[in-house]
């Protein structure tokens, strides 16, 4: 290992000084996290009344990751190597090859794009990225990059995360303060969807697959920051549609309809506080006017290499068009931790996680259950 | 992320008056910030700042900025990002993984000595970085000092 890094930073190194390369200058970084964690008890399952079973805390809903009363390392840990090829002629290749527990450690590229600089402002990137969503999904899974063991789950909760497409750029001052406005463009077709088709379990389907297709995604954000602040706006939309497929290969009727979803989030440096947010609606256009309004607010106290935080988020469910509008899905997330860097390129994190179900029970909407959950990692990147 | 801004200024203002007396009131190393000597820009803090944070691509002239980091063992780092930056370390990974993973930024390139940060600017007209101010040779043009 000793020799590869060796290796590695000579290549590095040799990127550094040669100005003019006449080969594609390579680099080679990545980041991780090894996090365990377990739900604390048992409660009513929501789906069976009368019978109980052990409290589920999902923390990661695209990927199904879930703890459970057993000690796991699996729902969260993740290894992301990311090479970038500099190509020269401002033209740049970045592939990212993630292995995750949830998917039993196999390598997988999450992204790979081209990145064109045009100018020293303007930027074009074409291929596989994040959606930009809320505030920290592009980064979701750069633990290192945020306090907390992850952006609130309750929120951060699609089955679709990522697309293919084109993002372009722009990079401008405005009194002093930078400000970039991106737009983007893309498609996903998301064959074979983990999270729906562990919903239509959940349910009692058995769904061979549920194929979920988001298209025509388009949007723009708006980055601002300064010197103690940043914010983000974020709009954009897209048109929904989903095959459930039954195991005689029967495709399940499904209405489409497209979404739009606005947000604001930002961080702020108060002193020894750091303040985070986010604040999103997302609305669907479908026969019962569904809209899901969330939000997160979380504190964090910086003193020296320990940060100690508080987070509370919250998400609810309505339905604008129907007579009843408010009892469907609910729920809040009520998260104590503390960050610790304890190395100039690792932190160890300790999280105490209050889930709260405050959904209908009656009509099946309590689905998650409440769950206590503690969790222990250590976030790198290197 | 913390910053010490209303701090930073007096520990400033008070470090400048006692230049020649410096190492009595302040623990830390004095680092200077340094570029090459065909380099004409003058740079204030907030200026180097943006530039360390990828937020400034171009000096005032136009010409690109190449922003060199000490090693991430080397004390000078973390002097640097401590008193211009207004964040530690960790906290300056921590800004820079988020722009570096999702293809928004690229971390200042790393050098291993103070010799090499200083022989790598001489050689680069766009480049700038920090060194001990012990380390200072003629080879390169001091803009600051913190």
């Amino acid at each position: 290992m000793k020799t590869f890094n060796k290796i590695l930073s000579a290549l590095l190194f040799s990127g550094v000084c040669v100005s003019s390369a006449a080969h594609a200058e390579v680099k080679i970084s990545g980041f991780g996290s090894i996090v365990a964690g377990k739900t604390l008890g048992t409660v009513e399952d929501p789906l069976n009344p009368g019978t109980t079973r052990d409290e589920i805390f999902t923390a990661d809903f695209y990927d199904v990751g879930q703890y459970t009363n057993d000690f796991s390392f699996q729902p969260e840990t993740v290894f992301a190597l990311q090479v970038v090829a500099d190509l020269g002629d401002k033209l740049k290749v970045t592939g990212q090859l993630v292995a995750k527990g949830t998917d039993d450690f196999e390598p997988e590229f999450d992204w790979y794009y081209l990145t064109y600089q045009a100018t020293n402002e303007l930027t074009f990137m074409a291929g596989r990225r994040n959606i930009p969503m809320y505030y920290f999904s592009e980064f979701a899974e750069v633990s290192y990059a945020y306090p907390w063991m992850r952006p609130p789950s309750n929120l951060y909760w699609w089955q679709v995360t990522q697309f293919n497409g084109v993002t372009a750029m722009y990079d401008f001052e405005i009194g002093g303060l930078s400000s970039t406005i991106s737009a983007f463009y893309g498609n996903e077709y998301s064959n074979d969807n983990k999270e729906m088709n562990y919903y239509d379990k959940l349910y009692g389907g058995n769904a061979v697959a549920v194929n979920e297709f988001w298209t025509d995604i388009m949007g723009v954000n708006w980055n601002l920051s300064g010197d103690f602040f940043n914010l983000r706006f974020v709009y954009f939309q897209n048109d929904r549609d989903r095959e459930t497929i039954a195991p005689d290969g029967n495709i399940a009727d499904y209405t489409p309809f497209s979404q739009q979803f606005l947000g604001l989030g930002g961080t702020m440096d108060l002193a020894m506080f750091t303040v985070l947010f986010d604040m999103n609606m997302v609305t669907y256009d479908d026969a019962v006017g569904t809209e899901f309004p969330t939000y997160l607010i979380s504190v964090v106290y910086n003193m020296d290499e320990f940060h100690p935080f508080i987070s509370y988020s919250k998400a609810d469910q309505k339905r604008t068009k129907q007579p009843n509008k408010e009892d469907y899905e609910e729920h809040y997330l009520l998260s104590y931790g503390i960050r610790y860097d304890f190395h100039p390129s690792a932190s160890l994190k300790l999280q105490y996680d209050q889930f709260v179900d405050q959904g209908d029970k009656a009509t099946g909407w309590a689905y998650h259950g409440d769950s206590d959950t503690i969790t222990v990692g250590v976030d790198f990147i290197f | 992320m913390h910053k010490l801004c209303n701090l930073n200024r007096p520990t400033l203002l008070a470090g400048s008056l006692l230049l020649g007396m410096a190492s009595s009131f302040s623990a830390a190393a004095e680092i200077a910030v340094i570029v090459n000597k065909a380099n004409n820009s003058s740079l204030d803090k907030v200026a180097i700042e943006k530039i360390f944070t990828g937020r400034m691509k171009s000096f005032p002239d136009g010409n690109i900025a190449i922003p060199m980091n000490a090693a991430k063992s080397m004390e000078s780092r973390d002097e640097f990002n401590q008193s211009v930056l207004g964040r530690s370390s960790s906290q300056v990974n921590a800004y820079w993984s988020k722009l570096v993973f999702t293809g928004k930024g690229n971390m200042p390139m790393e050098l291993a000595s103070d010799t090499e940060i200083i022989s790598t600017i001489s050689s680069n007209t766009g480049a700038i970085g920090y060194v001990n101010v012990s380390s200072l040779t003629d080879d390169v043009k001091v803009i600051a000092k913190f």
